[in-house]
């Protein structure tokens, strides 16, 4: 007696969709204006500016790169404050419940708007009033935080447990209390956490502000590429990676001590 | 005779509820003022004219005329502009969709070399992370100013750049969901007497398909997004028109540039949320 084995699930989707991926990849491939040739060479090229950058950095301006990471750092920060000036309140009347409906749909539709343009272009709008100083960028970024912290923030306070806002509302407190004491101590873990977070991605937008010439280290990056000092480059590069890694180190300790609580020790005592 | 009650003694209990004190504040008040207190004076230090950005309301009031005229411009859409900003959109669509087929490929073995359940070798799986680490801190517009200069104008700096920075955010992100998977049909695996090669393809990678998917996806978007911007140092796509459009300062040209990567970051946001929904 010869058991029937069961029919194979159709996989007629999986595969048309799998086409279609193929058809449009090997479409772009064939389409994008690009020298093939050049490909062959690469990895030698490669090889030899990454020679030419690390063999040799050049410490002698580490002075000046150190003082241009300052004012990224700083632009980052100072957006990251404006922006959560900004965005609090704002995500409060995005959430559901505490601002009337129109104004909770149009807010939720400005932090979408906003997230889909990049900082550096919300930059170029904002240079023709501030000009190519530092704080246009700080600007951009708080602007471009908006987006992000609008829509993190509304979406936390529409997770926060409904009982204790019911209890201080029918306690008489106002919108404000209800905020204060029924929102506040169980949102604000999540806040503070994408706020540093916030904070992580504006100190990496911040470096790329500089491009536009708006100061800090992307600045200085493009000047020397452009002059082909690729000793100072390979000392740039090696700056920007260890202060990011460094102030992500530092960001995200917080961010866990945060969200996970105070390590438990002394449970004898 | 009978002797008066005093009064006070009517409520003993009312007497000692008004009496006790109230249990003491929790400790450690004074943290968040304490935290609150130092951002303000980094705030403070980081605003002030001599070290910091210089926050200052003059030159925003006196460039407000030409920003205001500027601004008025960019809510002039010139619609006449739009044919021309057709091919380079579609160049940066390209570059996104070459970008993240690239780094899909590379990235999917490097995902399970840096998974622990995936790779027991410590050794080869540090190496990755450390060297992934160091490359996901570099922005990718960093990346390809700087390829520009080593391999010239176009569209492949741009790609190279965006593929670097790619394969960087999918290995994190899955090398991640893989060590948050179940260890046991691992543990089946090997009890069968499988290679470490034999486990990762017949039980760790099914297992993995649909974050996987969801993170290239999210890397698709993130490769349209950043892919306008990217042609600003010269690596091609829309970018370029960016640039241009903005040193002649025409900004009706620059607001339909604008709208454009809009419609389209968006109309890819909800494309790429359907599929999800559909995964999970």
């Amino acid at each position: 007696m010869s058991a029937v084995a069961p029919p194979r699930p159709s996989r007629t989707r999986t595969r048309l969709v799998a086409s279609v991926v193929c058809v449009v990849v090997v479409v772009a491939f064939w389409s994008v204006d690009i020298n093939w040739a050049r490909l062959g060479n690469l990895p030698s090229e490669i090889v030899r500016y990454l020679w030419l950058m690390f063999s040799a950095p050049d410490w002698s301006k580490l002075g000046e790169a150190l003082y241009q990471t300052w004012r990224s750092v700083e632009m980052a920060w100072v957006g990251t404050v404006f922006g959560i000036i900004i965005a609090t309140p704002l995500s409060f009347l995005a959430a559901k419940g505490f601002g009337p409906p129109p104004v909770q749909a149009a807010l939720r539709g400005v932090f979408a708007v906003i997230r889909a343009v990049p900082e550096i272009i919300i930059a170029i709008i904002i240079l023709s009033v501030t000009g190519l100083t530092p704080l246009t960028g700080a600007l951009a970024l708080a602007v471009g935080g908006i987006g992000t912290l609008g829509k993190w923030g509304f979406e936390s306070i529409d997770g926060v447990p409904r009982g204790p806002i019911e209890a201080v509302r029918a306690a008489g407190g106002s919108t404000s209390q209800v905020l204060r004491w029924g929102v506040w101590p169980s949102a604000s873990p999540e806040f503070l956490s994408f706020w540093l977070y916030r904070f992580e991605i504006n100190v990496r937008a911040s470096a790329v502000l500089g491009l536009i010439g708006v100061g800090g280290i992307g600045d200085m990056l493009t000047s020397y590429t452009q002059y082909r000092q690729w000793g100072v480059v390979g000392m740039l590069l090696i700056v920007v990676v260890i202060v990011t890694i460094a102030l992500d180190a530092i960001s995200g300790a917080i961010r866990r001590r945060i969200t996970e609580g105070a390590p438990v020790h002394d449970l004898e005592r | 005779m009978t002797v008066p009650e005093p009064a006070f003694a009517l409520a003993p209990e009312r007497k000692k509820a008004a009496s006790a004190t109230p249990p003491p504040r929790p400790a450690g008040r004074w943290k968040p003022w304490l935290a609150f207190g130092v951002i303000a004076v980094i705030t403070a230090v980081t605003l002030s004219p001599q070290v910091g950005i210089a926050f200052s309301f003059d030159a925003i009031v006196r460039n407000w005329q030409n920003g205001a005229a500027k601004i008025v411009q960019l809510l002039q859409p010139d619609w006449s502009f739009f044919p021309r900003t057709i091919p380079p959109m579609l160049e940066t669509l390209e570059m996104a969709v070459i970008a993240t087929a690239v780094s899909t490929v590379i990235a999917l073995p490097l995902s399970l070399w840096a998974a622990r359940l995936t790779n027991p070798n410590w050794v080869g799986r540090g190496l990755v992370r450390v060297i992934l680490n160091v490359v996901r801190a570099v922005p990718e517009l960093l990346y390809a100013a700087i390829l520009v200069a080593m391999v010239g104008v176009g569209a492949l700096p741009g790609i190279l750049a965006l593929v670097l920075f790619n394969v960087g955010i999918i290995v994190k992100l899955v090398s991640e969901a893989i060590e948050s998977n179940d260890a046991g049909p691992l543990e089946a695996g090997r009890a069968a007497g499988g290679t470490q090669a034999q486990i990762n393809r017949a039980v760790a990678l099914p297992d993995v398909w649909p974050s996987f998917v969801n993170q290239v996806l999210y890397v698709l978007e993130l490769n349209v997004r950043s892919g306008t911007v990217l042609g600003l140092v010269g690596a091609g796509g829309i970018g370029l028109l960016i640039d241009a459009v903005r040193t002649y300062f025409r900004y009706d040209q620059l607001s339909v540039i604008i709208l454009e990567v809009l419609v389209v970051v968006i109309l890819l946001e909800l494309v790429s949320s359907a599929i999800r929904k559909r995964l999970v």
